[in-house]
C-alpha cells in the first residue's frame, strides 16, 4: 500500500499550495502603527528606535536599531523587502523565491517548504520576516524566536493588509518613506483600474486555480482573489470558501462567461482547446464564445506582494479588453 | 497481521460443491443486487449538488438516449450536467467499485486471506508510481511536456502509466515470489509487502520533488471520481467485462483453491498455472479501474465479505454478487460524497461502510456464523 502516513503528513500541504487562491487567514492581522494610512493621508513622523511593532499573528517584536540582515520565508515577503530597495541585505530566502533576478544568489534557507532552522540560525539574521496560516509552521516561528530571533509574521488576505504590511516592513527596516511612496504608488494604480472598469457590465468570470484529477479549485467564496476579480471588473464564480473548491455541475450551472486559466502559466497542457475537450464544459458560454484566457500572470495574481498591482492590471485586461488602453 | 496469512477464509468451502446454490437463492441475490443496482442509478443521477428536477432528468435521459419525443423545456446546462457530468460519473463509479469488488473476492480466495484486498500485492503501490511518474516527470523532463497533454485510447499519461505500473507490479511481485517453480501463498504475500514498501518509498521521493504538482500527485493517491468522463468509460467497461467473464468461468477453482492447494492438486487442479492466471485476471481488473480512479480503498475488502457472510463462498454467486453490490456501494457513496460538497469518495465509504461491516461481523460472530476466518 502506499504510506498513508505520509501522505496525510504532505496533504497539510496542499492548502498552503492553495493558500495563494485566498485561504482566510487563520489570525486577524492586527494593524502596524501605519496600517490605518488612507490614500490621501500624509505620512506622520515614525517613531524611532528601538521599536516595538506588532506582526500579523498579534505578536509583538522589540528591535532595538534597524536590521541589516533580512532572512525572508516566503517569495511575497523577499518581494516586498526588494521593493523597499533593501534586497542587498538579504542573507536567506526560499528555494521558490523567484523575483527580482538577483535573489537567485541568495543562500536558500527554505527547501521543500521544510525551514532549515540552521541554516536560518547560520546566517545571523536581525530580521526574520516568516509566512502567517501556517505557511511558516507556528512551531518554527516559535523554534526561531525560542532561538533570539526577531520573528515578523506576515499574512496579508486583502490589498489593505499588503499595503499595511509594506508599511510594517517599512517600519522595522526603518525605511518607512519608501514603503510610504510604494503605497502610494500602488493605491493610484488599483484606483486607476477601478475607475476604468466602473459601470461596464461585470462577466460572470471563473478564475482556474487547477484541475486535479477533475476536482476543480477556483477562488474561495470571500477570498483575496475573489476580491480582486470584482476590483478587476468581474462577476467572481467562487468556490467553497474552505476548500476553494467547486463542483463541476455547480460550475455548468454558473455558466461562466470568461475562463481565466491560472493553471495554464505552469502546465502547458491546459489551454483553451484543452478546457473545451474536457467532459461537461463544452457548453459553458466561456467556451462557446471563445473567451477562455490563459493567465500567465497567475504568479503577480496570487502572490500577496508589491506586484499585485500588475496582477490586478492582467485581471483588468483580460475581463475588460481594451478598457486600460 | 500477516501471519495470518494461509488461515482458510471458509471451511464449509467444499459444500456448495457438491449441491452448488440453489436457484431460489441466485435469484435472489442477483435480483436484489440488480434491483439495487437500478434503484442507486436513478438516485445518482436524479441528486448531486446542483439541483436538477427529477422530471426534467428523466426528460433529457429519454429523449437523449432512448431518443423519445419529449418537449425541450430544460436549460442547456442542465442537459450538460445530468449527461455529460452525472451520468459518466455514475457509472464509472459502478464500473470501478464492482471491478473491485470482483478483484477483493478473487483475491481473498486465492490468498486464503481475509485482509486481501485488490491492492494487497503490489497493485496500488505500482499504479501509484506510474501514475506519480506521469505527473512529475513532464516537471523534471520539459521535453515530455507534449506527452502530456496528449492522449491514447482516451487516456492520458497518467492514466496508462497508472495501468501499466499496477500490472508491472504484480507481474515483478510474482516472479521475485517464485520458487521451484511454486509460488507459496505467504511469499507471495511478503513479497508483494515488500515490492510495495520500496515502490512506495520511490512514490515518496517523487512527491518531495513534485513541487507545484503535489496537489495533483496528492488528488490522485486519495482516488477520485471526479474527472470521470465517456472516454475512461470506453476503456474500461471492454477490459472489465473481459477479465470479470474470464474470472466468472474459473468459479470452481476459486472453491477448491479455499481447500488449500495440496487439496486444490488433489482433486485436479494445475494450481500453479491457475493461480498466476487468476492474478493477473484480479490484477487486470484492478489496474483498469485505478488507472480512471486512482485508488479508492475499503470497497473490495468489504464488499466480498459482505456477501460471504451472507450467501456462503461459492464464487458461481459471489462473483457476480459482489458486481453487483460493489457497484451500488461505489456509487451511492459517491452520490453521497457529492451532496456534503464532492469530498474524496474514499472518505465516505469508508467512514460509513466501516461501521456498518464492524456491525455485521459482530452480528454473525454472535449468531455464530464464522464465514470469515
Amino acid at each position: 500500500m502506499v504510506p498513508r502516513a505520509r501522505i496525510r503528513l504532505l496533504s497539510l500541504l496542499v492548502p498552503l499550495l492553495l493558500a495563494a487562491c485566498g485561504v482566510q487567514p487563520v489570525a486577524t492581522p492586527i494593524a502596524s502603527s501605519s496600517a490605518t494610512l488612507a490614500p490621501t493621508s500624509t505620512p506622520g513622523p515614525r517613531p524611532a528606535f528601538p521599536l516595538t511593532l506588532t506582526d500579523d499573528a498579534g505578536r509583538q517584536v522589540t528591535f532595538s536599531a534597524p536590521p541589516s540582515r533580512i532572512v525572508s520565508l516566503a517569495p511575497s515577503n523577499t518581494e516586498i523587502v526588494c521593493a523597499l530597495d533593501r534586497c542587498e541585505d538579504l542573507v536567506g530566502v526560499t528555494d521558490y523565491d523567484d523575483y527580482p533576478a538577483q535573489v537567485a544568489d541568495v543562500d536558500k534557507v527554505v527547501a521543500f517548504a521544510q525551514v532549515d532552522v540552521e541554516k536560518v540560525v547560520a546566517a545571523e539574521p536581525d530580521i526574520v520576516l516568516a509566512a502567517g496560516n501556517e505557511l511558516t509552521p507556528t512551531s518554527v516561528i516559535d523554534q526561531l524566536a525560542g532561538l533570539g530571533l526577531q520573528v515578523l509574521v506576515l499574512y496579508p488576505a486583502s490589498l489593505e493588509e499588503i499595503y499595511a504590511d509594506i508599511e510594517l516592513v517599512g517600519d522595522a527596516l526603518g525605511t518607512a518613506p519608501r514603503a510610504d511612496e510604494l503605497v502610494a504608488s500602488m493605491v493610484a494604480r488599483v484606483e486607476a483600474v477601478t475607475a476604468r472598469v466602473a459601470g461596464l457590465d461585470a462577466p460572470r468570470t471563473f478564475y482556474e486555480v487547477s484541475v486535479f484529477e477533475g476536482v476543480i479549485y477556483t477562488a474561495g467564496a470571500e477570498s483575496f482573489l475573489a476580491s480582486l476579480i470584482e476590483l478587476a471588473g468581474g462577476d467572481p464564480i467562487t468556490g467553497d470558501a474552505l476548500t476553494t473548491s467547486i463542483q463541476l455541475e455547480d460550475l455548468v450551472a454558473a455558466d461562466p462567461q470568461l475562463i481565466l486559466l491560472g493553471d495554464a502559466a505552469y502546465d502547458a497542457s491546459v489551454t483553451p482547446a484543452s478546457v473545451a475537450d474536457r467532459p461537461g464544459w463544452g457548453g459553458m458560454q466561456a467556451v462557446i464564445d471563445a473567451r477562455v484566457v490563459p493567465m500567465l500572470e497567475d504568479l503577480v495574481i496570487t502572490r500577496p506582494g508589491p506586484r499585485i498591482v500588475d496582477g490586478l492590471e492582467a485581471l483588468a485586461r483580460a475581463v475588460h479588453p481594451g478598457a486600460l488602453d | 497481521m500477516r501471519a495470518a496469512a494461509t488461515q482458510p477464509i471458509a471451511a464449509t468451502a467444499a459444500r456448495p460443491l457438491v449441491g452448488g446454490p440453489s436457484l431460489t437463492r441466485t435469484a435472489l441475490v442477483l435480483g436484489s443486487g440488480g434491483g439495487l443496482l437500478l434503484v442507486v442509478m436513478v438516485l445518482a443521477v436524479a441528486f448531486g449538488s446542483h439541483p436538477v428536477d427529477p422530471a426534467d432528468t428523466l426528460a433529457i435521459l429519454g429523449r437523449r438516449l432512448l431518443g423519445l419525443p419529449l418537449a425541450e423545456h430544460w436549460s442547456a446546462s442542465d442537459e450538460t450536467i445530468v449527461l455529460a457530468v452525472r451520468l459518466p460519473r455514475v457509472l464509472t463509479a459502478m464500473l470501478v467499485g464492482g471491478g473491485l469488488a470482483i478483484s477483493g473476492a478473487v483475491f481473498q480466495a486465492l490468498l486464503r486471506n481475509p485482509l486481501a484486498d485488490p491492492y494487497i500485492i503490489g497493485t496500488a503501490a505500482g499504479a501509484s508510481l506510474g501514475a506519480v511518474a506521469g505527473i512529475v516527470a513532464p516537471l523534471l523532463l520539459p521535453a515530455l511536456l507534449v506527452g502530456a497533454g496528449s492522449t491514447w485510447l482516451g487516456l492520458g499519461l497518467v492514466q496508462l502509466l497508472a495501468f501499466g505500473g499496477g500490472l508491472g507490479a504484480v507481474l515483478l511481485v510474482y516472479a521475485v515470489a517464485r520458487t521451484n517453480g511454486r509460488v507459496p501463498v505467504v511469499t507471495l504475500l511478503l513479497t508483494g509487502y515488500a515490492v510495495s514498501a520500496i515502490l512506495a518509498a520511490v512514490v515518496a521521493l517523487l512527491m518531495v520533488l513534485s513541487g507545484s504538482a503535489l496537489g495533483a500527485v496528492f488528488a490522485w493517491l486519495m482516488g477520485s471520481l471526479a474527472r470521470a468522463g465517456w472516454s475512461g468509460l470506453a476503456f474500461a467497461a471492454p477490459l472489465l467485462l473481459v477479465s470479470f467473464l474470464l474470472l466468472l468461468i474459473r468459479w470452481r477453482t476459486l472453491n477448491v483453491l479455499l481447500l488449500g492447494d495440496a487439496q486444490a492438486a488433489t482433486l485436479g487442479v494445475d494450481v500453479e498455472r491457475e493461480k498466476l492466471r487468476l492474478t493477473m485476471l484480479a490484477t487486470l481488473a484492478t489496474s483498469t479501474v485505478v488507472a480512471i480512479s486512482g485508488t479508492i480503498g475499503f470497497v473490495g475488502l468489504v464488499i466480498p465479505h459482505l456477501l460471504r457472510l451472507a450467501i456462503g463462498p461459492d464464487h458461481r454467486l459471489l462473483l457476480p454478487g459482489s458486481l453487483l453490490f460493489g457497484a451500488a456501494l461505489l456509487a451511492l457513496a459517491d452520490l453521497g460524497a457529492r451532496l456534503v460538497g464532492g469530498l474524496p469518495v474514499g472518505i465516505v465509504t469508508a467512514l460509513i461502510g466501516a461501521p456498518f461491516f464492524l456491525y455485521l461481523l459482530h452480528r454473525s460472530r454472535l449468531s455464530g456464523v464464522g464465514a470469515i476466518g
